[in-house]
C-alpha cells in the first residue's frame, strides 16, 4: 500500500512538472520570439514594455483558459467513461456540445451579439447546453430510475438532431454570419473577456474537487452497476450527480471555447494506460494531463503556419489520435472494465 | 477489497489539490487586468493595419500607402500591397503580431472574428469596422468615412465626386436601352448569387439590367429558379478555376436566353467583390458593355 502511494505521488509530481513545462514553453513561443532567459527579466522588470503585454495580455490568458478547458474536458471524460463503462463515451457524445452550438448559432443569425455584446455568445452557448442536459436527463428517467443505456442513446440522438439543425441554420444564413458560426464551431482558446476565463478556471477546479467526493463510487462502478449497488453505493443518486457534474463541466467549457474535440476522449484513455483505473489517481492525473495537452496543442496551433493560426481542434485531433494509436499498439489497453 | 481499505486521505486527495491550487493562485496573481489605455483619437494615424482587401485598395487610392504597415495575405491588389507585412487572412489574424507592430488604427471588416476585435480593443488598439456595403451609396459613404479617419477627407471627397459623375453619365446612357434580365453568380455548389441586399446588386441595376434574384433573401438559389426566370445574361465570377466549369454547365441548358444569345461572361472575383468606389465604376463600365453588347 505504501509503495503504491509513493508511486502515485511521483506520477502527480511528474504531471505537475509537465504542466509547468508546457506552460513555460507556451509562454515563450509565438510569432514574437521571447527567449526563456528573457522571460523572467520581462516578468519582473519589464512592466509597460510590449513584451510584457504580449506575455500577460495575449499569451497568459490563453494558457489559463487552456488549463481550465483541457482539465474540465478530460475530467468529464474520465467521469463519463467510468460511469457508462463504455470506452467510446466522451463529453460531446451526450449532445451537450450540439446544444451549445445551436444556442450560439441562433445568437449569431439573429445578430444578438452585435446589439448587445460578444459576451452573449457564451451565455447562449451555456443556455443551449443546459437545455440539452435537462432534456436528456428527463427523457432518460423512467419510473425514477436513470437508465444508463437510454441516457446514452438519447444523448446521441439529440446530438444528431442539433447538428442537423445547425446545418439547416448554416444553409439559410448570410455569408458573414456563416463565418461567425464556423469560427465558433472550430473552437479557439482566444477569449477577450477576462471574467469568463476566471469563471472557467473556478468552475473546472471546483469540478475537480467535487469529483473527488465520488472516487469510491466511481471505483465501485468499474465492477458494474449492480455490483456497485451491492457494495453499498447509492447508484441512483451517484449516477444523477455524476451526469450533472460532467455535463455542467462540458457545457461551461464548450460555451467559452467552442467545440475542441478529442481532449475528453483520448486523454482519459491515455492516462489510464499509465496510472491504472483507480479513480483516486485517475481524476487528478487526467485533469493535469488534459490541461497540459491542450496548452501544448494550442501553442502548436499558434506557431505551425504563423502568422495564420490553425484551429486548435485540428492539432488535438491529429496529435492526440496518432500518439494514442502508437501507444495502443505498444501497450495492452485497460478500458473501463477490469 | 482494495477499494475500501483506509487510505491516507491527506496524501491522495489533499496533496494534488494543494499543488493545483498553488498553480492556480500563481497564475491568477500573474494575470493582470487588460490595458485600458486611453484611446487617443488622433486625427492623423501613422501606423495603419488593414484586415481586408478592399480596405487595402482604398488606402492606396487615398495615397497613404506609406502609413499602411501591414495587411492580409489576400491583399494582392494593387501589386505593391503584396510586399507589406502579412498578419493573417481576412478572417483569422495573429493578435500577437498586430500588437507587436504597434498600430494606432486597425481597419477591420465584417469578416473579422468579433472575438479578435474585442481582444485588440482590450489591448488598447483602436479598431474600426467597415461592414460589407449594402449598395453603391454605402460604399461611397464608407470611403468618405475612411478618408475622414486617416485625415484625407478632401482627397476622398474629390474621388467620390468624380466617381458620381461617371455613374450619372452611365445612368443616362443606359436609360433608354432595353433592360436585360441578369444573373450574377458568385458561387457554385450550392449555386450562390447576388441578391438585392448587397452592393453587388448595383452592378446590375446601375448598368441598366434587372437582377432576377433581387427579391431572394438568401444567396442560395436553385437552377430551376434560374431556368424559369430565364435570364438574358449570366455573369460568373472566377472563383478560382470554377468559372469555366460553371459556364459549361449553363451552356447545357439550351432554352436559356443567355445561352441562345451566347451571353455568359466570366469576371475576376477580386475585382467585383472587394471594390473601392473607383474600381466599382470601372467594373460597372465593363458590365454595361457586356449587358448591352450586340448579340453575337
Amino acid at each position: 500500500m505504501k509503495r503504491k502511494s509513493i508511486y502515485w505521488i511521483y506520477w502527480i509530481l511528474a504531471l505537475c512538472g509537465l504542466l509547468l513545462a508546457t506552460s513555460l514553453f507556451s509562454l515563450c513561443t509565438g510569432s514574437v520570439g521571447i527567449p526563456l532567459k528573457k522571460i523572467l527579466e520581462v516578468i519582473f522588470t519589464g512592466k509597460g514594455t510590449t513584451e510584457y503585454s504580449i506575455i500577460f495580455n495575449v499569451r497568459l490568458p490563453r494558457i489559463i483558459l487552456g488549463f481550465a478547458i483541457g482539465g474540465a474536458l478530460a475530467l468529464s471524460g474520465v467521469i463519463l467513461q467510468g460511469m457508462f463503462r463504455n470506452p467510446l463515451v466522451e463529453p460531446y457524445t451526450l449532445g451537450i456540445s450540439g446544444g451549445a452550438a445551436l444556442g450560439v448559432c441562433l445568437n449569431i443569425i439573429f445578430r444578438l451579439y452585435q446589439t448587445f455584446t460578444v459576451s452573449t455568445l457564451p451565455l447562449f452557448g451555456f443556455l443551449g447546453a443546459l437545455l440539452v442536459i435537462l432534456l436528456v436527463y428527463f427523457l432518460s428517467i423512467k419510473k425514477g430510475i436513470l437508465k444508463i443505456t437510454e441516457l446514452l442513446l438519447t444523448g446521441v440522438m439529440i446530438s444528431f438532431i442539433s447538428s442537423s439543425l445547425i446545418m439547416l441554420i448554416m444553409a439559410v444564413s448570410r455569408a458573414e454570419d456563416l463565418h461567425g458560426i464556423i469560427f465558433w464551431i472550430m473552437g479557439s482558446l482566444e477569449e477577450p473577456n477576462l471574467i469568463l476565463i476566471k469563471l472557467a478556471l473556478l468552475i473546472s477546479t471546483i469540478g475537480l474537487i467535487i469529483s473527488y467526493l465520488f472516487w469510491k463510487d466511481l471505483n465501485a462502478f468499474l465492477l458494474g452497476e449492480e455490483e456497485a449497488l451491492h457494495l453499498g453505493i447509492n447508484t441512483e443518486r451517484t449516477k444523477r450527480l455524476l451526469f450533472i457534474l460532467s455535463s455542467f463541466l462540458t457545457g461551461c467549457s464548450v460555451s467559452v471555447a467552442g467545440i475542441i474535440g478529442f481532449v475528453g476522449l483520448v486523454v482519459p484513455h491515455f492516462i489510464r494506460m499509465f496510472v491504472g483505473t483507480d479513480h483516486r489517481i485517475l481524476l487528478i492525473s487526467a485533469f493535469l494531463s488534459g490541461a497540459s495537452f491542450l496548452i501544448f496543442c494550442d501553442t502548436l496551433a499558434r506557431i505551425i503556419i504563423s502568422p495564420l493560426e490553425l484551429p486548435v481542434g485540428v492539432v488535438t485531433g491529429i496529435l492526440g489520435g496518432s500518439i494514442f494509436i502508437y501507444v495502443l499498439s505498444k501497450k495492452q489497453i485497460i478500458l473501463g472494465g477490469k | 477489497m482494495i477499494l475500501y481499505r483506509k487510505v491516507p486521505f491527506l496524501t491522495f486527495v489533499l496533496s494534488p489539490l494543494i499543488i493545483v491550487t498553488f498553480y492556480l493562485v500563481s497564475l491568477l496573481f500573474l494575470l493582470s487586468e487588460p490595458i485600458n489605455a486611453e484611446m487617443e483619437l488622433s486625427k492623423n494615424p501613422q501606423r495603419i493595419i488593414s484586415l481586408g482587401p478592399s480596405i487595402t485598395k482604398a488606402i492606396y487610392l487615398l495615397g497613404i500607402q506609406d502609413k499602411l504597415i501591414a495587411n492580409t495575405v489576400y491583399c494582392i491588389n494593387p501589386p505593391p500591397a503584396k510586399e507589406k507585412e502579412k498578419i493573417g487572412t481576412a478572417t483569422d489574424v495573429n493578435i500577437e503580431k498586430i500588437f507587436n507592430l504597434k498600430p494606432d488604427l486597425v481597419l477591420a471588416t465584417s469578416l473579422t472574428n468579433p472575438k479578435t476585435k474585442e481582444k485588440l480593443k482590450n489591448l488598447g488598439i483602436r479598431v474600426v469596422t467597415f461592414p460589407v456595403p449594402k449598395n453603391f451609396n454605402d460604399l461611397c459613404k464608407q470611403f468618405l468615412e475612411l478618408g475622414k479617419l486617416v485625415g484625407k477627407e478632401k482627397e476622398a471627397e474629390k474621388i467620390i465626386n468624380n466617381v458620381e459623375k461617371r455613374v450619372t453619365y452611365i445612368k443616362k446612357k443606359v436609360e433608354n436601352l432595353y433592360k436585360p434580365k441578369v444573373l450574377l453568380q458568385i458561387g457554385a455548389d450550392p449555386l450562390f448569387v447576388a441578391t438585392g441586399s448587397y452592393f453587388l446588386n448595383d452592378y446590375i441595376e446601375l448598368a441598366g439590367g434587372i437582377n432576377i434574384a433581387k427579391e431572394s433573401k438568401e444567396g442560395i438559389y436553385s437552377r430551376e429558379q434560374v431556368l424559369s426566370a430565364n435570364p438574358d445574361v449570366i455573369i460568373i465570377t472566377t472563383m478560382g478555376i470554377l468559372g469555366e466549369e460553371e459556364k459549361k454547365t449553363w451552356e447545357k441548358y439550351k432554352t436559356l436566353n443567355a445561352v441562345k444569345k451566347n451571353k455568359i461572361y466570366i469576371i475576376d472575383s477580386d475585382k467585383i467583390s472587394s471594390p473601392t468606389p473607383v474600381s466599382f465604376v470601372d467594373t460597372l463600365e465593363e458590365i454595361v458593355n457586356l449587358l448591352h453588347s450586340k448579340e453575337k
